[in-house]
């Protein structure tokens, strides 16, 4: 449903920050990407509802070009963001007024705005919320309620920009559950991180590096693929652990290293029931 | 910190239910109404209108309270000045001053209108949604030729919503900028000069880069600065028309005391 071609970006300054990205995006599937810091992953995402456009290349969603000023407002209906940083996502005074907000740009009646907010708050389960200021909540609810605003614009994809970065583990791992439960329930996920633990359940995982694509594949091939020791990105430790196990010729296979627990279960069958 | 600007506080009186529009209104009406009316009489009048109102209102006097307090020392300039300022028959002398009985009337009724409409406004900004009144100040606005001054209504009413959202957050950073550069040995003695440039270029630094940031967050979830609607349905009802209607005969007949 995305597609991007040929895309090079390089800021006013002169950064170039992508060089010739080449990629498509299926709907329904869960996509991750990975790359350190400064890495181009954020101005990757911005191309990805036309908030940036390429300066070569092109950036289609569903047949249309981001380039194409009459069309952004549907693309964006289509492709939502979530970024890094809750506080300066808010516009509202409260969580409710907050949801408003995308509905609102959409000139959906007040009915059916309402609605939505209903929805989305039952989504993200802080109906006790509504009439709270977004600012007064924790990193991880601020979180959410920022899902929660481009949800009400009920995209097809969403996009996630670091999202856990800046938020204690347990509420990272709160909002990780979240990501994936929408993607069973049929969103289209782009999943961004330079923490590679969090990319497990991924369909497809994308290594850029410098602004170039270095490597695509499964997680199976890509969290253990050596190159990324060089790129200073530290794979998972369950995986590198299973990596070491077969060198000594113990294979865990690749569905059990998703947890410790599912690892520990699997060591356990191999060693001492057999 | 409480929010400094608006203090509403939801509910369910009459006066909650009213269209933001008709309160607009009514303040900018019952506003005229103090600064127009000459007699003690008619302004005890609006007095005992506000106090049945805010019965009405069911919304405690620690709001009318704080809406007053920060004016109170202006007040009391205006007061000071028009009592010894006005001539008039001099009632003592002290001093270089000589108060008169003229000034002691002017000086109580301008004091009394400030007062008024501070509490009117009050009692508005309490009992209305802020970004309800956002939105009837938006519709007001929206058949007002606005482009020609570059805006048009629907930014003029984005702009309110944000400056009452981030004013807290602002105050904070504030805070935070301040105990950031504290922590750094920055000493914030008494002289301004010193802490001033200390504080101020981190903090529009870090505002900037907010308001960038901001700024795409909103882009994305489709702000384009045009045409958009609202969550707030605004619908003139009866109760409406008629409360304007019965305020305007009511200043009709104070007017002509
Ligand atoms: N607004 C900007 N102006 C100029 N250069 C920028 C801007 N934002 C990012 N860059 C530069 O572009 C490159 C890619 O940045 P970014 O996409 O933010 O990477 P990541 O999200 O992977 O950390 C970096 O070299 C960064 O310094
Ligand atoms: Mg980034």
């Amino acid at each position: 449903m995305i597609r991007l071609e040929n895309v090079s970006y390089s800021y006013p300054d002169g950064t170039p920050a992508l060089r010739n990205i080449n990629m498509g995006i299926k709907k329904g599937e869960y996509i991750g990407i990975i790359g350190k810091n400064g890495s181009g992953k954020s101005t990757l995402a911005l191309h990805l509802n036309g908030l940036l456009r390429p300066q070569k290349g092109k950036v289609m969603v569903r047949g249309m070009n981001t380039g194409d000023f009459s069309k952004l407002q549907v693309i964006r209906k289509i492709v939502g963001i979530v970024f890094q940083n809750p506080e300066t996502q808010f516009v509202g005074r409260t969580v409710e007024e907050d949801l408003a907000f995308g509905p609102e740009n959409l000139c959906l009646p007040p009915l059916e705005i309402r609605r939505r907010i209903d929805r989305a708050l039952a989504e993200i389960e802080l109906e006790k919320y509504r009439y709270h200021s977004p600012k007064a909540l924790s990193g991880g609810q601020g979180q959410c309620v920022a899902l929660a605003g481009v949800l009400a614009m009920e995209p097809e994809c969403l996009v996630f920009d670091e999202v856990t970065s800046m938020l204690d583990p347990e509420s990272g791992k709160n909002v990780l559950e979240r990501v994936k439960r929408l993607h069973e329930k049929g969103k289209t996920v782009v999943h961004i991180t330079h923490n590679l633990e969090e990319l497990h359940a991924a369909d497809r995982i994308i290594v850029i590096d410098r602004g170039r694509i270095l490597l695509e594949g499964k997680p199976e091939n890509v969290l253990s693929d050596p190159s990324l020791l060089d790129l200073g990105l530290t794979p998972p430790s369950l995986i590198e652990l299973a990596e070491h196990l077969k060198k000594h010729g113990v294979v865990i296979p690749w569905d059990k290293t998703s947890s410790p627990s599912s690892f520990a279960e699997e060591i356990c069958r191999l060693f001492l029931k057999t | 910190m409480q929010e400094p600007v608006f203090s509403y506080i939801p509910g369910k009186s009459f006066l909650h239910t009213l269209d933001p529009r008709t309160k607009l209104t009514a303040v900018m009406l019952l506003g005229i109404l103090a600064f127009r009316t000459e007699s003690f009489f008619g302004i005890g009048i609006l007095f005992a209108f506000f106090v049945a109102l805010t019965s009405f209102s069911g919304l405690p006097a620690r709001v009318f309270l704080r809406a007053v307090r920060p004016m109170v020392l202006f007040i009391i300039f205006i007061f000071l000045a028009q009592l010894f300022f006005t001539e008039g028959k001099v009632l003592t002398s002290f001093w270089i001053l000589h108060p008169s009985l003229e000034g002691l009337q002017n000086g109580f009724r301008l004091s009394a209108r400030f007062i008024l409409l501070l509490l009117f406004a009050a009692l508005m900004t309490a009992s209305t949604d802020p970004s309800a009144i956002t939105c009837g100040i938006e519709r007001m606005l929206r058949p007002l030729p606005l482009r020609w001054l570059g805006v048009n209504s629907f930014e003029l009413a984005t702009m309110m919503n944000l400056s009452i959202a981030f004013l807290p957050l602002l105050f904070e950073r504030v805070e935070r900028t301040k105990a950031a550069q504290a922590s750094r040995g920055m000493y914030f003695g008494k002289n301004p000069f010193h802490s001033v440039p200390a504080l101020a270029i981190p903090l529009i630094r870090g505002v900037i880069r907010d308001a960038e940031e901001l700024a795409l967050a909103m882009e994305s979830r489709g702000y384009q600065g045009t045409r958009r609607t609202s969550m707030h349905e605004l619908l003139m009802q009866r109760r409406d028309w008629i409360s304007l209607l019965a305020l305007v005969l009511f200043a009709a007949l104070l007017l002509r005391f």
